[in-house]
């Protein structure tokens, strides 16, 4: 967080010192790496950003779109066979975000006609997978799987949380949850004017494990065997060690 | 305070593994099992998805199986080759327990399968157990001689490839002990069990073996096959969580020396029927979550399917 200051003047300063021509919108974030640790429990983004065209803000509307890497996704539905509940049916998603948050001026059906929503993929309901692989109406499966995502704290959708500093100057706080995938996530910044996009800006962030959860994580895929031999060795040694502690007198 | 598990990829609060490697450490030490059979469900109850809770659960199984083995090694109460002889079947078993948690992962029954076992598994077992406990504290009770039960199982002794157990003194076939041994592997990989007890009361009703060596070789049975099957689990499904692993042992060898003094308090039938009412409390919460209408038919699961 003490980051956060200086990059913010340095982005602004920037702003005012050379104005780019095209631009209406210039946004940045507040770390462009989240390093998962051992007592990694979540962290907060702040994205903020300027426009440089005062109008007035009833057409005018900033989104603010965080996306995870693409995941696929597998929904089972159970059904009682028996008297048990068994996984019966199932459909795969390929394409849809691990990760999707989206910060609004107002909520987005506000914002933009349904078309404009579905061509960015803004608004949970308006993603579209790449692949649905389904015996049946995958409909139902679809909305299961966004209802487990905003369930996990996964996918979230947060109109009218862009506060502005000025007319010009805003900002979002993004909660990063600790059950996030590990990749290469979008922060994007949209600002709509009557419904259509007139400036966009995307800017990466990195999200990764590092020192020692990185290389266990790394020794589990790539050196299975070593790594399995020493969760056994552990295990031995523990065991030894406390034989060898608590040995008599009972 | 969390940490966070670097396979199982999410946070637990470490202070409830240690516990929860405590408590269950302390029963089996009380016991006399692994531990495995509470530890998993337990787990799974806590939110650690199935495919880790199982190949996880074997450390701790390894662990409380080492303390208890180099105790009973000690008093050479280990009939090695008898061992070996049943983990030639651990080692079988174990492969094909791996492959079938492999298969069932992709079917997507993996939850209900673990639990089915469980269920069928624990629920038989606490059922003799608890009819026989009951049976030997009213026959204490009465003041009557407990009858031994002496059954002979004549077909044992017909079995080809005999081979003499000096340490048990017993000159049979080793085609019982391997057929235990796979039984046990399939259900180590499968359950994340060590399975002492399948073996324990297998060596003494089927076997016939000498009650002062069972505890010492089942137990070094065990950790051959929880080894085996750690590594399998690592090197096939990469679902060993070796910090989840460290929290769980570290808890589960102090309990388990605490146990064991809390045990030796008790008399046998008096343990058997504690343990007969636990693992059946187990099975009974596990078939209630089969059955019970769930919150949310649909399940969701991300990433590559296994």
């Amino acid at each position: 967080m003490r980051r956060l200051i200086p990059i913010a003047l340095l982005a602004f300063g920037t702003l005012g010192a050379a104005p780019a021509a095209a631009q209406e919108i210039v946004s940045g974030i507040s770390q462009d790496v989240i390093q998962i640790t051992s007592n990694y429990t979540g962290t907060d983004i702040v994205v903020f950003g300027a426009i440089d065209r005062i109008d007035t803000p009833q057409n005018r509307n900033i989104v603010v779109v965080v996306r995870g890497p693409d995941t696929p996704m597998t929904v089972r539905r159970r059904d009682r066979i028996a008297g048990v509940w068994v996984n019966s049916d199932a459909a795969r998603f390929t394409g849809l975000p691990s990760f999707y948050y989206l910060a609004s001026t107002e909520p987005i059906e506000r914002v933009a006609p349904p078309r404009a929503l579905a061509r960015y993929g803004i608004g949970a309901d308006y993603l579209l997978p790449a692949g649905v692989f389904s015996h049946h109406d995958p409909q139902p499966f679809r909305q299961a799987a966004l209802r487990h995502l905003k369930q996990q704290g996964l996918y979230a959708e947060m109109p009218g949380t862009i506060d502005f500093l000025s007319e010009t100057l805003f900002r979002t706080r993004v909660p990063v949850p600790a059950n996030v995938t590990r990749g290469q996530y979008n922060v994007e910044v949209y600002l709509f004017r009557d419904g259509e996009v007139v400036s966009a800006q995307s800017t990466p962030l990195f999200v990764d494990q590092t020192g020692l959860e990185r290389r266990l994580f790394n020794l589990a895929h790539n050196s299975p065997l070593i790594y399995g031999l020493a969760c056994v060795f552990m295990a031995m040694l523990l065991g030894w060690i406390s034989s060898v502690l608590f040995r008599r007198p009972v | 305070m969390e940490i966070y598990l670097p396979v199982a990829e999410m946070s637990v609060y470490w202070l409830l593994m240690v516990g929860l490697g405590l408590i269950v450490g302390f029963l089996s030490g009380m016991f006399g099992v692994g531990g495995g059979f509470l530890m998993t469900p337990l787990l799974v109850f806590s939110g650690i998805p199935s495919t880790v809770a199982v190949a996880t659960t074997l450390s701790h199984v390894t662990a409380s199986s080492m303390s208890g083995a180099l105790a009973q090694w000690r008093k050479r109460a280990i009939d090695f080759p008898m061992a070996g002889v049943m983990l030639v079947g651990g080692v079988g078993g174990t492969l094909v327990g791996i492959w079938l948690f492999a298969l069932m992962k992709k079917q997507g029954q993996m939850d209900l399968i673990v639990a089915l076992s469980y269920v069928i598994m624990l629920g038989s077992i606490g059922v003799i157990m608890l009819r026989e406990s009951l049976a030997t504290l009213r026959a204490y009770r009465s003041g009557a001689a407990v009858p031994a039960r002496r059954v002979n199982h004549p077909w044992i002794h017909r079995l080809p490839l005999k081979m003499r157990f000096r340490q048990s003194r017993l000159y049979i076939s080793v085609i019982p002990p391997v057929a235990i041994g796979f039984v046990v592997g399939v259900l180590s990989a499968i359950m994340g069990i060590g399975g002492g007890f399948i073996v324990v009361p297998a060596m003494i009703y089927l076997l016939r073996m000498p009650t002062n060596v069972v505890m010492g070789t089942s137990l070094a049975q065990i950790i051959a096959v929880s080894i085996i099957t750690t590594l399998l689990q690592a090197t096939n499904n990469y679902a060993v969580d070796i910090v989840l692993a460290l929290l769980l042992v570290t808890g589960g060898v102090v309990g388990a020396q605490l146990g064991v003094r809390a045990g030796a308090k008790l008399r046998g039938e008096q343990l058997r029927l504690l343990l007969a009412i636990l693992v059946l409390t187990v099975a009974v919460i596990l078939l209630w979550r089969l059955v019970a209408s769930p919150a949310d038919v649909y399940s969701l699961y991300l990433g590559p399917a296994a």
